[in-house]
């Protein structure tokens, strides 16, 4: 592939046995990094693998103990040292949009920092619109940064931090909490600055799925760098087969797989089973065999993907994976057939602006119902009526049977909140957050006390319950957060971005326990996410879209759906690939994207197709390595049908017009 | 299990995690432990009378009478900063801060005492921009003055032949009631005591309130089956608790074991009060979190309120000295109440008796204080 050609000169950057301590406690452990001029590099791994230290000491904000650090050439071993080469470096921290100014403008806040960095003022003018129109936020150069969106906040962020034409760009983290549609866009911007020339990108992420973005990825564990190189190398590094199973009752052939593999998922009705070292046909023969007392339906044996990899990589330095043993955490068996949540034509506005517009949907007891959609689409909105913490302007919102409206006191007992933010009392204890919410609901001394050790050894937090909540990472609080909603055995679980923030392995964890308690006490569950691999684990999928929900359907089924309307997907490899996709695009050959060195295009003919980007790859002088069908993520679906709406959208205004 | 067990429990333990969470705020409990210790302490140092106040002395009289005037202007009321010849020497010291007053003795100041015709004259000149020295001075050195003339004429007449003792005069023999010996340091402290007790109470329960909607732990408690009243309950019981551990370590440390302030009435009685007190400020300041987005708001919106509570409810200035418009207005300050409860109880002794428009004027503010809270506290999150 055209590795070769990009690795040129020295690096840009190059850490050998990096050391940081915190208080004696260290938080990187002899890190090797190497980053290569013009790269798109990640950096991936848990909370507290150190990724954030690592990329604070490259960009000359932190010190650090031990070990050898050259950015750009300039050996890192001072304060002085880290002056001289910031001016080259554009770094953006952790947390949206916290490093702007929320009271000023979006052009002030580009004005500050190139003022701030000496920018001159005509080169400021040109690179600034450039920029603006690049992110497509000119129009909006006057709106208060408080005022923007997600997304857009995100948008700024790298306007700023590019501002001064940095040779390097280090990001922490800077699409979490952002949603799949912004995150899209702010790849495509990030590629297109890489394709103008002189940058190189260091970038950490929450969201495993995003790592095939990158030219090359590490993996942090503890401090060290477990695994480096190109997404296709990496996940060659753990050969291996992964199987999709169904079987019924899905919560013990669950069970029966976690007993026998180490590395088991549930994908809704599906069950996703990682088999180490074995041909698909092995691996499938194994699958079989442990599943004899629950005969699966259908079992097929696929390619591995990268977040396998990763998983069993972690797995191999000791990492945790799996959830605490399963335990009654839930409510009894629902009593009778009917529905948990039952939404009627919903709709709340606030002043003049509707947020939610006459959504209807169904949960069943023991259903995982994920809600998508961007930010502001009306999520959170849904859950609010739903929960009795907002009151709907029409419509009619019942949750166990009751009217949501009343805000009856009895159901309240039996549904359970996690918000956004994880709310938790951070100045408690772990095991005092939990009492606190036992005697919220009223539970006795007793109760309590055997509640609180069910549900922390549930959540895995036995050994940390005498830990004050600030000091542990999002992944336990997260888990605290649910076993806080879940003291009083709720029969519906309501739970709003519960993994915002959250590592990968955390969220898997995370996903573990939903599980149990949708399956095997029937607690019916709705999740909003913006991740999309957590979206293919719910059972049912709503998708919202400016306040109504545009489809509701298993998300095997929104593929299919995305499939017959625009094709399928196919990937392709090709020396050159920002060359390659600029030159699809203008010969209309679809709305090619850049996964890392591949492009995605998703073709209504695809054996047509294919012929069609040869040969204009080939008028380009494009070498073609490669094309074939790949099967559509969440992300695509969740992106080809918002953008199908935004344009019909933007038709239907300019049509008033 | 009854409702009503349920209905305590939740109280329970919203509240003993209150109490927690203020335990586990180090800044905020070393704040509130100050208020009701060093503070006060700091503040019974303090005085209203004349002390040491720097002055200036041109005599050009140079006779006993003059030096003995200068003489009975003395420490620790007064503290002579030196002679001058030139007045304008004087004045310009006053002009820089340098000394509070200046005084200047004519030549003719002993003939003129001495013949009695015309009465002799001393001029005061005082700097009037710093207040309570420029009100007390003159009245101190006025009051020497007086001592001295009453001397001279005492001296003169005897000279005449007149039995000066079958004189007729009136004697100031003053005998304070209820703090004898005028100490300052009783109604200093008791006033900061008071003061700074209805400061934690305001701010305590509205900066926790805010917390919660700051962090979003609010919904969490409100898709809960709580209802608004028990989430402001258990914040209002969780400042009485703290008010009352304050005022007792505040009383019995400090203003008894320290200032020998006496307590001539029911402390029973005033520690009722007191928690009553607590609670209506509590309210108050549940109020004025339902206004704010954040911390920061909170704390002006307080200062806003306080400011004319702390000032003008009688601490530090005569309540019955303010105007009647005024008057009226400070009568809603719980702190006016408490104000003449705890002097009464503590300094005359009194009780409930003659107390009680007082209790109940708390009491009421408090009950309008907690429904407004309800009801801005419903209107917003019910």
């Amino acid at each position: 592939m055209g590795e070769a050609a990009l690795v040129s000169g020295p690096p840009v950057v190059r850490a050998a046995g990096m050391w940081k301590r915190y208080r004696g406690r260290p938080a990187v452990r002899g890190v090797d990094l190497r980053v290569e001029r013009g790269e798109l590099h990640g950096l991936i791994g848990a909370d507290g693998a150190g990724k954030s230290s690592l990329l604070e000491a490259i960009a000359g904000v932190l010190s650090f103990e031990g070990g050898v650090l050259e950015v750009l050439g300039v050996r890192i071993d001072s304060e002085a040292s880290a002056e001289r080469v910031k001016g080259r470096i554009g770094f953006m921290p952790q947390g949206l949009g916290l490093n702007l100014y929320p009271e000023l403008s979006v052009e002030e806040n580009v004005d500050f920092f190139a003022r701030l960095r000496l920018v001159p003022a005509a080169a400021l003018a040109a690179r600034k619109e450039r920029l603006l129109a690049m992110t497509r936020l000119a129009p909006f150069r006057r709106r208060p940064m408080k005022h923007l969106s997600g997304g857009m906040k995100q948008k700024l962020g790298l306007i700023c931090t590019l501002v001064h034409e940095p040779e390097l760009l280090v990001l922490d983290e800077p699409t979490t909490g952002v949603d799949p549609v912004s995150r899209r866009d702010f790849w495509a911007i990030l590629s297109e600055l890489l394709r103008s020339g002189g940058l190189t990108a260091l970038i950490s992420t929450a969201y495993l799925d995003e790592a095939s973005r990158f030219h090359r990825v590490s993996l942090l564990h503890e401090g060290r760098c477990v695994a480096s190189g190109d997404p296709t190398e990496v996940r060659r590094l753990v050969p291996g087969a992964a199987v999709s199973v169904e079987a019924e009752p899905q919560a013990d052939a669950f069970a029966a797989l976690k007993a026998a593999f180490p590395q088991v998922e549930a994908l809704g009705g599906t069950l996703r089973v990682f088999v180490e070292a074995a041909t698909p046909e092995e691996a499938t023969a194994r699958v079989r065999s442990a599943l004899a007392r629950t005969p699966p339906r259908r079992v097929a044996a696929d390619e591995p993907d990268l977040e396998d990899a990763f998983v069993a990589l972690l797995r191999r330095e000791g990492a945790r994976v799996e959830a605490g043993p399963p335990v009654a955490v839930g409510a009894p068996a629902a009593p009778g057939g009917g529905d948990a949540i039952e939404a009627d034509g919903l709709t709340r506005d606030f002043g003049a602006f509707r947020a939610v517009d006459q959504v209807t949907f169904r949960v069943r007891p023991g259903e995982i119902f994920g809600l998508l959609g961007a930010n502001g689409a009306g999520k959170t909105t849904v859950i609010k009526m739903l929960t009795g913490l907002l009151r709907p302007s029409a419509g009619r919102g019942r949750v166990a049977g009751v009217d949501m409206a009343r805000s009856d006191r009895a159901v309240k007992r039996r549904i359970g909140y996690m918000s956004q933010a994880f709310s938790l009392y951070t100045d408690l204890t772990v095991a005092e957050n939990v009492s606190l919410y036992a005697g919220i609901y009223g539970l006795g001394r007793a109760a309590a006390r055997e509640r609180a050790d069910a549900l922390l050894a549930m959540a895995g937090l036995a050994r940390h319950r005498d830990a004050r909540t600030a000091s542990l990472p999002m992944g336990m609080r997260q888990r605290l957060a649910l076993g806080c909603a879940l003291v009083h055995r709720p029969e519906v679980v309501f739970l709003d971005e519960p993994t915002s923030g959250v590592d990968p392995l955390g969220r898997r964890r995370f996903w573990d326990i939903l599980f149990e308690l949708a399956r095997r006490e029937r607690v019916a569950v709705l999740v909003t996410t913006h991740s999309m691999t957590e979206a293919e684990r719910c059972d049912r999928l709503a998708l919202m879209f400016a306040g109504r929900i545009v489809s509701d359907a298993p998300p095997a089924v929104l593929k299919r759906d995305v499939e017959r309307d625009a094709g399928r997907l196919l990937e392709v490899v090709a020396d050159d690939p920002a060359g390659a996709v600029e030159r699809l695009r203008r010969d209309g050959l679809g709305d090619p994207v850049l996964f890392g060195r591949r492009i995605h295009v998703l073709s209504p003919e695809p054996e047509r197709d294919a012929s069609r980007i040869r040969k204009s790859l080939a008028a380009a002088g494009i070498a073609c390595r490669g094309i074939e069908p790949v099967p559509l993520s969440m992300e695509d679906v969740f992106i080809y049908r918002v953008r199908a709406l935004e344009e019909r959208e933007a038709w239907r205004a300019g049509g008033r017009s | 299990m009854t409702a009503g067990v349920v209905w305590g429990r939740q109280v329970l333990a919203l509240t003993v995690k209150e109490l927690r969470q203020l335990w586990r705020d180090r800044p905020l409990l070393l704040y509130v432990v100050y208020l009701f210790t060093v503070e006060l302490v700091l503040v019974a140092g303090g005085t209203r009378e004349l002390s040491h106040a720097p002055f200036l002395v041109r005599d050009a009289d140079r006779s006993a009478a003059s030096r003995e005037l200068v003489h009975d202007l003395r420490e620790p009321w007064f503290t002579l900063r030196g002679e001058v010849r030139d007045p304008g020497e004087a004045l310009r010291a006053l002009d820089h801060g340098e000394v509070r007053f200046f005084v200047d003795i004519p030549p003719t100041f002993s003939r003129d005492l001495g013949r009695g015709d015309t009465p002799a004259t001393v001029q005061l000149v005082v700097d009037g921009s710093r207040v309570v020295s420029a009100w007390l001075a003159p009245s101190y050195a006025g009051r020497i003055a007086d001592g001295l003339s009453r001397d001279q004429a005492a001296r003169n007449l005897g000279r005449l032949g007149v039995d000066v003792a079958a004189l007729p005069t009136i004697e100031n023999r003053r005998r304070t009631w209820y703090n004898p010996n005028l100490d300052d340091a009783w109604g200093n402290a008791l006033a900061e005591l008071l003061s700074m007790m209805t400061v934690a109470c305001v701010l305590l329960p509205a900066a926790a309130a805010v917390r919660e909607k700051e962090h979003g732990t609010i919904e969490q408690l409100l898709v809960s089956p709580l209802t608004p009243l028990q989430v402001m309950l258990s914040k209002a019981l969780s400042m009485v608790f703290v008010a009352l551990l304050g005022t007792g370590i505040a009383l019995h440390g400090i203003l008894r074991a320290v200032y020998g302030l006496p307590a001539h009435g029911s402390l029973t009685l005033l520690l009722a009060v007191t928690a009553l007190y607590a609670f209506t400020n509590a309210a108050l300041g549940l109020v004025l979190s339902t206004f704010a987005r954040n911390t920061t708001q909170v704390g002006l919106l307080i200062l806003l309120t306080l400011m004319p509570v702390l000032q003008l409810s009688g601490t530090w200035s005569p309540f019955e000295a303010e105007p009647e418009p005024l008057r009226a207005v400070m009568s809603l300050s719980p702190l006016r109440h408490l104000v003449s409860v705890a002097y009464g109880i503590l300094l005359r002794g009194v009780g409930m008796e003659v107390l009680w428009p007082h209790v109940a004027a708390i009491a009421a503010l408090g009950t309008a204080c907690f429904g407004a809270g309800l009801w801005r506290f419903r209107r917003q999150f019910g």
